[in-house]
């Protein structure tokens, strides 16, 4: 990455560094909904959205939205997080703070990112439990962080950043692949600045810099490859970028999947047919939800 | 869940319990239907798991799932029920381009992939199989699929697929290649102009298309003749394995193993999986399906 490019998005995490909804919310909330969802303190959850008003009418919206068919309506930020769930408001959280930090069009449309990001997630907390990694919280956070390199990409170097992914959209190949190829940086390396920046735990930064490379990670390698092989899954499951990558992907042969494999057991009898499949569950669950997410905020 | 079916009790209350309670049964008769034969119904299938089972119910006149369930797991009659409902479970699924992503992934990834390893070649040729082919739909939309590339990627390629059934009925009707409408539903204007000519009230494929396919005889059981079929250059077997038990599944599927070239491909239906049959194979995936991938073997077998 070249001076003037590592500036340019130093200035651009900056500027989104000073949004009021970052330092104040998303860092605490990561913290404490990165945790197993029965030992995350309500009372924290609710403390920390309530400091946020337009947060705090989101998540009323939310569970008063259809989607959740509440029979009279919830009225208190309490009701709404414990009807919501943690795993919804962690979604609601981090879309509302980050969809508002990097508003603006990109192109790869928000709607597409956010559908990928909230996909990832879910894939990955499934993956946690059936191969038996003890922090699906933690990996369901993960996934919906682990492409925010994308997002400050497009806010800081739009030019560049749309020519690797239009070349990635005509040619069908990875996107990664293609802005290294063309900019000589990808947005790992950005979504690894942005960590540092905003000094979020360590495990998140592996996830953020290396999902694409995780034998670089140094430390908390099976989460990021945990993150990595659900990435690769959605990306072939239609639950992509919203463009198409045409390919096979061997995920047996993924560097990702020896990591994992190496430190959980539970792997060796992974059923991939049957988790491919019943992948197919979550289409439907993203769409909807992303749907009343994005007519929220 | 919130279905109109009869079955279950029009009352609000106690529907919901008992509800829940058809939703277990109906989960396992899932799982066992995946234990048994390999093709699963994921929790957004379940709907259609009910209503299949359903139909069956009604033939034996059984009225709750779980007496269904027993009737699949301990009755005397268990290993016809299981044929019975997996016969309703892959009904209507024989059609022409009937997996699209399948297909898909054939033109795109594959047949680019295999005429890359064979450019080195003077004569290539390229073979394909479909195995348990039935009255011919999955041969003939290969068959298609191939013409369609005969121009671009497989200009100078020969090109061959051999097609084969147990069911000699079946195999009458693949040669006479005479279709109606159902079997046509995914076959859109053009191509049916294109690649077929009308019989009547139905449509015939036409004569080019039917060159490409060889059909013939063939019990996938049969050691002796499953050697013979070498040189395959992609597979396709779909919904055929889940009538056999697991020790001719895994017998069967290593002579698929055997029979392709290495870098080549096995197919099987959209939602049946090979785990715990073969280990030689690798899952893989392209966008929307998935195939059994036969690695170049490796020096030290480390594949």
């Amino acid at each position: 990455m070249n001076r003037a490019i590592m500036e340019r998005i130093e200035t651009k995490l900056e500027e989104i560094g000073s949004l009021p909804t970052i330092p104040t919310l998303l860092v605490p909330l990561l913290q404490h909904l990165c945790e197993p969802a029965e030992e995350v303190s309500i009372e924290q959850v609710v403390t920390i959205i309530s400091r946020d008003p337009s947060l705090a009418a989101q998540c009323l919206r939310m569970i008063n939205s259809p989607l959740f068919g509440m029979r009279y309506p919830i009225d208190t930020v309490r009701g709404a997080v414990m009807g919501l769930g943690v795993n919804r408001v962690r979604q609601i959280a981090m879309a509302c703070s980050l969809l508002k930090a990097f508003a603006g069009k990109g192109v790869v449309p928000a709607r597409a990112l956010w559908a990928h990001s909230l996909a990832v997630a879910m894939v990955a907390q499934k993956f946690c439990h059936q191969a038996g990694y003890a922090a699906p919280e933690q990996a369901y956070s993960a996934g919906l962080l682990h492409d925010l390199g994308i997002m400050v990409a497009m806010a800081a170097c739009p030019a560049e950043f749309e020519t690797a992914a239009l070349a990635a959209s005509r040619e069908h190949r990875a996107l990664y692949l293609c802005e290294r190829e063309h900019n000589g940086f990808d947005h790992c390396e950005i979504g690894g600045m942005l960590a540092q920046k905003w000094s979020l735990p360590a495990t998140y930064y592996n996830v953020l810099r290396h999902h694409h490379e995780v034998e670089q990670a140094t430390e908390h390698r099976c989460l990021a490859a945990i993150v990595s092989l659900s990435d690769i899954l959605c990306r072939l499951r239609n639950l992509g970028y919203g463009f198409e990558e045409i390919g096979f992907i061997d995920l047996a042969t993924e560097p990702a999947w020896a990591f994992a494999a190496a430190e959980l057991p539970q792997m060796r009898d992974f059923d991939l047919a049957r988790f491919t499949l019943e992948l197919d569950a979550f289409i439907t669950e993203v769409e909807q939800s992303v749907t009343t997410l994005f007519e929220l905020v | 869940m919130a279905n109109t079916n009869f079955v279950s009790p029009a009352s609000s209350g106690p529907a919901t319990q008992s509800g829940a309670a058809q939703n277990s049964h109906l989960r396992k008769i899932r799982d066992l239907i995946y234990q048994v034969a390999g093709i699963l119904q994921p929790d957004h299938k379940l709907q259609f798991l009910e209503d299949r089972c359903g139909r069956r119910m009604q033939h034996l006149s059984i009225s709750s799932l779980r007496a269904y369930y027993d009737c699949l797991t301990i009755s005397s009659i268990r290993d016809d029920e299981i044929k019975e409902l997996l016969n309703e479970i892959t009904i209507g699924e024989t059609c022409f381009f009937r997996n699209a992503p399948q297909l898909e992934a054939l033109r795109r990834v594959v047949l680019p992939a295999i005429l890359k390893n064979k450019s080195h070649l003077a004569f290539r040729h390229l073979r394909l199989w479909s195995a348990g082919c039935s009255t011919g739909e999955e041969a003939y939309t290969l068959a298609i699929l191939l013409l369609e590339e005969r121009e671009g990627a497989l200009k100078n390629v020969n090109t061959e697929i051999v097609a084969t059934d147990l069911n000699l009925r079946s195999l009458e009707a693949a040669q006479a290649g005479v279709y109606g409408d159902y079997a046509l539903r995914n076959v859109n204007p053009l191509m049916r102009l294109k690649y077929f000519t009308s019989a009547g009230e139905r449509l015939a494929v036409k004569s080019e298309v039917k060159a490409l396919v060889k059909f013939s005889r063939l019990n996938l059981m049969d050691d002796a003749r499953m050697t013979f079929m070498k040189g395959m250059d992609t597979i396709f077997c779909c919904n055929v394995m889940i009538y056999f038990d697991g020790v001719v599944r895994r017998r069967i599927v290593q002579h698929f193993y055997n029979n392709l070239v290495p870098n080549s491909y096995l197919f099987v239906g959209h939602a049946e999986s090979l785990y715990g049959v073969n280990n030689d194979f690798h899952l893989v995936h392209f966008p929307g399906a998935t195939a059994y991938f036969k690695p170049e073997k490796r020096a030290g077998g480390a594949a």
